[in-house]
């Protein structure tokens, strides 16, 4: 009984394909939670899938039904050994984006897994259906080698997380210690390169909203009024120019998070970011000119126009158009005021001679809203979790202060009042809420170790 | 009053009763209507040739003018009627009407109006080419017809070119005049189309403004990125091409790259447009005094300045959003521009501008093949003698003081002429501009086309009249600014 045989029973359970036919089964339940059809297979995830094996396990489940119209249920599965133990609490999410099923160019569409060398292809593999499979069967190897977990462990798996987490508040909020618990570790998200154990401390928040330049009703021919009549998208390219330069670099100051901490930039200092074959290739001049590309990603704030369009882009035709829009995002960190962001913009637009454009909601349908959130790196947990992962593979982890990413990770630290460390399993190659999602099993089965070297440990601990 | 006089009244006489029954002029202009010659319709191609053989045709040949039905060189584009009548006279000159039209966008029209129906209401007559432009060359039919039979002969010998492709950018019209230069050569060029400037006062054109469509396309990658883990590090199409159109064009539609903007107004246009107003009709659309270039008036931002358009832009996925860097921008991108601006010089000028700002990322493309546009700034010289000869014409046949635009706003195969034929451009516009022209519910306005056809007759008249006509020795000078 030691923590080499964990490790070891971890190797073995991937080894003998357990863990792929697994995952198979996970995801062909399409639980896709942006679409109403998806929402009885998102349950029957919970039902079918997530409590039988929580129960070998010996865990107690619990569904919650989601309180918002639409929402996915979110399940609760629970393992008291001793209220005397340190809890540790665990999060997954059962749902994934559209399958999207015509656009699949690899493997065999969304809903089937199918392997192809080292990757595994299939709609949830790395988001999120696969990670926290990895951290569950790691819970299982301790349980099977020790006999039990030398820890309280509870697991969240909610089934809403692709369209916002809604109804999680709530659920916690009126089951504040049902989800009580000391730590919280998670899996989600991509590691800053696939051979590279990474430690997240928290996630950048995301706030959503439309610039609308919307001047006139209908077109007039640019012919007759070309150089009289202002042109919306025009000024709405102006506009955007004038928050964002060429280089992406955000020209509002009061958008910008405080200086980054020494702590951080030594976090920071050696880590490269690298999408792997297919990902794509990062441009060393985006952002902010004094900051590394990881700094601008994993601690600054990043403006993005995620779509624009004015006039009949179809089929243009000569006339000037009466309206632009642009859909735009602030990803922002933890210390970004970011109640001040869109008084500060309107400001910002005004002074700049913008008055004609205006901010207005987003779509329904892509509205972002997550807050910002963090743990300390100086944490003990981050310790602990970080001496763990090297003990086991014998690298120092990259810590990142944030992924660059959006979760509902401020349930966890603001409402539970919980350190928050992710560990995640996938790589950002990995086509997550794309067609071609896929993981990489060697990195699946270095996760299995880890997080068996984890649980062990934090057994051991607070035995 | 001399005999010419009493001549040229008896003929705009002629003229107008022949308008004044109003049931069998607008029968005649119901012929031409009733042929669909839709150019941007490709079912329609059959129809184009229709037009000129049935409809056009039969009223040049009774007007003693030889037919000759060209060929388009490019294929499916609509064919061109060159009617000649050759007199021996020392005056040539080139006429010109467009017998396509746009789409009849049936349906849309008021009051269910057949757009391929003639309707008279009030003092308005609907139809779909009825200003644009059949109703403008049937004008100058009839005035020729009141001419010739009054006097016998025109005076002049007449080349008349009928085009049916002009609403399509008319295609293969250089490369047919430029195969036959010979056939349409002459002195002047004097032809109806589009809209007066201002309603109560007729206004010649002298050539028309030049037109560039292009893409501007920032291309990074194929397919979206996750924004929250690539944000701040994937370089965002949306905000590079946004940016690269603010060093093109600022947020008051100034143009900012040297050698596309017209710096200076020459001063024989300047002075011109002194005379001369915009007036855009009831539906015009709200002027920002504040857009586009400094210290000048509207008709000079309009017709002696460039301007930048952006007609459309795309990036991302605009109708249902996700949180992704998109891979791509694109900009339909139109540059209007005026003499001293040459067309084949706009794209390297973007280019070398795009590339000194960094934007070398950003690359300029073909446009949408469905418009795909470009014509050469035209621009007869205000001082020039045809042009100054016709405005003092007209003024005297209105009654008034003829303005001189020196180019319209819009743009369209007038360089042809210019560049290849190399001969002074009188347009005079017959419409205006609230006539719906390219939109529902066209129409000409009574009392404004009666007077226009005793004005073009009076002008016919006046070509060929032995002692007050146009001298062509007067051409050989100045033909440009």
């Amino acid at each position: 009984m030691t923590r080499d045989s964990v490790i070891a029973h971890t190797q073995s359970y991937f080894d003998c394909g357990l863990f792929e036919t697994e995952i198979g089964h996970l995801v062909s339940i399409k639980s896709q939670s942006q679409i109403k059809e998806g929402l009885p297979e998102c349950l029957m995830y919970l039902t079918n899938a997530m409590i039988p094996s929580f129960k070998k396990m010996g865990f107690s489940t619990k569904i919650y039904k989601n309180p918002v119209e639409g929402g996915g249920p979110v399940l609760l599965a629970t393992r008291i050994e001793d209220p005397k133990l340190q809890t540790i609490l665990g999060y997954g999410h059962g749902d994934v984006v559209l399958g999207f099923d015509q656009s699949w160019t690899k493997g065999d569409g969304p809903w089937k897994t199918s392997r192809d060398g080292d990757r595994l292809y299939g709609r949830g593999t790395a988001d999120n259906k696969g990670q926290h499979l990895i951290n569950m069967s790691a819970l299982g190897s301790v349980i099977s080698i020790r006999g039990k977990l030398g820890f309280n462990a509870k697991f969240i798996i909610e089934t809403g997380e692709e369209n916002g987490s809604r109804g999680l508040r709530e659920i916690i909020e009126s089951n504040l210690e049902a989800f009580s618990a000391d730590v919280f570790i998670a899996s989600d998200g991509p590691r800053v390169r696939h051979d590279w154990p990474t430690v997240s401390l928290g996630a950048r928040g995301g706030l959503n909203f439309d610039l609308t330049c919307a001047l006139r009703e209908g077109g007039h021919h640019s012919g007759n009024w070309g150089g009289a009549l202002p042109d919306p998208a025009i000024i709405l390219a102006n506009a955007i120019s004038c928050i964002a330069n060429k280089t992406g670099q955000i020209q509002i100051k009061e958008w910008l998070p405080p200086a980054i901490t020494p702590a951080t930039k030594e976090l920071l200092k050696n880590i490269k970011l690298d999408g792997g074959p297919s990902g794509p290739i990062p441009v060393a001049m985006w952002g902010d000119p004094d900051l590394s590309s990881a700094e601008n990603v994993f601690a600054w704030n990043s403006f993005t126009v995620l779509a624009m369009s004015s006039g009949n882009p179809e089929k243009p035709v000569n006339a000037i158009s009466p309206t632009a829009k642009a859909h735009c995002q602030l990803r922002y960190i933890f210390g970004t005021d970011i109640n001040n962001v869109l008084p500060s913009l309107r400001l910002h637009l005004d002074t700049n001679g913008f008055s004609n454009v205006s901010i207005a909601e987003p779509p329904e349908e892509n509205r972002g809203g997550f807050m910002a959130s963090r743990t300390e790196p100086s944490n003990i947990w981050s310790f602990v979790v970080r001496e763990s992962i090297k003990r086991t593979t014998g690298i120092q982890p990259a810590v990142i202060p944030q992924m660059g990413g959006s979760i509902c990770n401020d349930l966890f630290t603001d409402l539970l009042g919980l350190p928050a460390i992710w560990i995640p399993h996938s790589y950002s190659g990995c086509s997550q809420h794309a067609p071609n999602e896929h993981i990489l099993l060697p990195l699946c089965r270095n996760a299995l170790e880890i997080m068996g070297g984890l649980y062990w440990d934090i057994g051991a601990e607070t035995k | 009053m001399n005999d010419s006089e009493r001549n040229l009244t008896s003929a705009i006489n002629l003229s107008l009763r022949e308008f004044d029954d109003l049931e069998k002029y607008f029968s005649k202009l119901e012929k031409l209507v009733l042929f669909p010659t839709e150019s941007q319709n490709s079912a329609r191609l059959p129809v184009l040739k229709d037009y000129l053989i049935e409809g056009v045709g039969p009223l040049f040949e009774e007007l003693g003018y030889k037919l000759e039905i060209l060929k388009n060189p490019l294929s499916g584009c609509g064919p061109i009627l060159l009617a000649t009548r050759d007199e021996g006279a020392a005056l040539t000159v080139l006429g010109y009407g467009h017998g396509d039209v746009i789409l009849g966008q049936e349906g849309l029209w008021k009051k269910g109006r057949d757009p391929w129906k003639l309707e008279i209401d009030g003092k308005r007559v609907y139809g779909r080419g009825t200003a644009d432009n059949k109703g403008q060359h049937l004008t100058h039919l009839t005035a020729l017809k009141s001419v010739l039979e009054v006097r016998g002969t025109l005076g002049f010998n007449h080349r008349f070119v009928i085009e049916m492709g002009e609403e399509n950018g008319s295609k293969g019209f250089r490369q047919l005049v430029q195969e036959r230069k010979k056939k349409f050569s002459a002195d002047v060029f004097f032809a109806s189309d589009g809209p007066r400037s201002e309603i109560n006062k007729p206004n010649i054109t002298l050539g028309n403004r030049g037109v560039l469509n292009f893409d501007l396309l920032c291309s990074l990658r194929k397919g979206g990125h996750h924004s929250g883990n690539w944000g701040g590090l994937l370089a965002n199409p949306a905000i590079i091409l946004a940016n690269a159109i603010s060093t093109i064009v600022d947020r008051k539609g100034r143009i900012l790259v040297d050698g596309i903007s017209i710096k200076k107004i020459p001063e024989t246009v300047k002075t011109a447009l002194q005379n001369i107003s915009r007036d855009g009709g009831k539906y015009a659309p709200e002027i920002d005094s504040d857009w586009g270039p400094k210290n000048r008036s509207i008709i000079e931002k309009v017709t002696a300045s460039n301007s930048f358009e952006v007609l459309t832009i795309l990036s991302g996925n605009p109708d249902s959003p996700v949180n992704s860097v998109p891979p791509e921008a694109r900009a339909a991108c139109q540059l209007r521009f005026v003499v001293g601006t040459n067309l084949n010089e706009i794209i390297p000028i973007l280019r070398s501008h795009l590339d000194l700002h960094g934007f070398n990322n950003v690359t300029i493309e073909e446009p949408a093949s469905s418009n795909r546009i470009s014509f050469e700034a035209s621009r007869t010289s205000p001082d020039n003698p045809f042009a100054e000869w016709m405005q003092a014409v007209v003024s005297k046949a209105s009654n008034s003081q003829c303005g001189v635009l020196p180019n319209s706003a819009g743009s369209n195969m007038t360089e042809v002429v210019q560049y290849d034929l190399k001969i002074p451009i009188v347009w005079l516009p017959l419409s205006y501009t609230g006539c719906s022209q390219h939109a529902p519910d066209e129409h000409i306005l009574i009392p404004l086309h009666r007077e226009g056809l005793a004005i073009v007759t009076e002008v016919y008249w006046k070509l060929g009249d032995k002692t007050e006509g146009f001298k062509t020795s007067a051409t050989k000078t100045k033909l440009t600014t």
